[in-house]
């Protein structure tokens, strides 16, 4: 097999590919980098924590171009709000790092960081589930009603109060067709910039939800949109990072090989679900890195001697990945015989694009 | 089997259960000498 070495450990180049590929269809579907999936599944392959931060940052900003072409096409886009929102995105992931800085002088340790990240993580992940299957249920109800279900259903109130906010300049983003104070586009994208930078992740999964529930879109455009700012914020950290020396090229390119086919791949089956399903996923992938976050801090606060946990940690890592990357691609061969007139399991139906 | 294809919840268990063992299976046969 061929193989290459990274600071003197061998990496199987399929594991690379593999890798590539599976949180390519991940981050194509819902809108995420994959940040928080990646570093510790390059650390597992025996990459040094720099260089694994660093190969991840090049690789999701490559991705990311491949995912928001595909969605550009498939009209997911708001250039609108992508646009308004990238400036406060940079500076508040700016200001996340300075944050975490200052919190590194004045002696938190990384617990505190792990820790934040849980309870962040657990939040969204409540709010999302709960909300989604609100929506799925309403879409139930719909279906046996005979009422037609649009592409999306949400049941949150709260982009309304958001949308009423009366602070000059409005925008109107006419993909998503909503009015808003520019503000609160700018505050959202500084506000999920400082949560990412502090936490040291892209910030996709905060980023999607907060367009979903915050700014009002619906989640297809809430993760073209989130891609676009990807692109943005994960080039100029894959620029700091090369500068750096923490990039190896030989493992982004084997990454990429793989990102290509599953990024084209992640976004081509949003099209054959409706908004809830992208919702699903999400609040799974936030319910998986939170437990395996909680992981890293038990293995930590117990100071590194529970032997099981690492091999734990390390199988739950790497099964993350291949469970979300098999529901996305489970979901896509339900709808398509949803539209077939096939047999589905019961809870399919509401999710899935009929034609 | 049926409630882990019929249920959401059930067939969320049955693709985590299938995709950490594919995971444990890699990690024996590829990784396990790298965690060294």
């Amino acid at each position: 097999m061929f193989d290459f070495t990274v600071a003197g450990h061998v990496v199987p180049v399929f594991l690379l590919v593999l890798t590539g590929f599976t949180v390519g269809i991940v981050g194509g579907f819902i809108g995420v980098g994959g940040g928080y999936m990646v570093t510790p599944a390059l650390i597992v392959f025996g990459f040094p924590g720099y260089m694994a931060s660093g190969t991840d940052a090049c690789h999701i900003a490559g991705k990311a171009v491949i995912s928001s072409i595909r969605h550009r096409q498939l009209g997911n886009i708001d250039w609108v709000i992508a646009l308004s929102m990238v400036g406060g995105t940079m500076l508040g992931v700016e200001l996340g790092v300075r944050l975490l800085n200052y919190t590194k002088a004045i002696g938190l340790s990384g617990v505190v960081l792990l820790a934040a990240s849980v309870a962040v993580m657990l939040g969204l992940f409540i709010y999302t589930q709960v909300e989604t299957q609100k929506s799925h249920k309403k879409m139930d109800e719909d279906s046996k009603a005979g009422r037609e279900i649009g592409r999306d259903v949400k049941v949150s109130k709260i982009p309304l109060f958001f949308q009423s906010i009366p602070i000059r300049p409005f925008i109107k983003a006419g993909k998503a067709r909503l009015v808003i104070s520019m503000w609160v586009i700018v505050i959202v994208g500084v506000i999920t910039g400082v949560l990412a930078g502090f936490l040291g992740v892209g910030g996709g999964f905060i980023r999607v939800p907060a367009l979903v529930y915050v700014v009002g879109t619906t989640s297809h455009l809430a993760v073209g949109t989130d891609l676009v700012e990807i692109v943005v914020s994960g080039g100029y950290g894959a620029l700091r990072q090369s500068m750096s020396g923490n990039v190896d090229f030989m493992a982004v390119f084997f990454m990429i090989i793989g990102a290509m086919l599953g990024a084209q791949f992640g976004s081509l089956a949003t099209s054959f679900v409706r908004g809830p399903a992208i919702r699903y996923i999400l609040s799974y992938s936030l319910i998986l890195a939170t437990v395996g976050a909680a992981m890293r801090l038990v293995y930590v606060l117990t100071g590194g001697t529970v032997e099981w946990l690492s091999f734990v940690a390390v199988v739950f890592t790497l099964g993350e990945m291949i469970f979300l990357c098999l529901f996305i691609i489970s979901l896509v061969w339900f709808s398509i015989r949803h539209q077939h007139g096939k047999t589905v399991p019961p809870w399919v139906p509401p999710l899935v694009v009929k034609a | 089997m049926k409630w882990f294809i019929d249920n959401m919840f059930g067939y969320w268990i049955l693709l985590l259960a299938i995709s950490c063992g594919l995971s444990a299976i890699c990690y024996e046969y590829f990784l396990r000498a790298l965690m060294k």
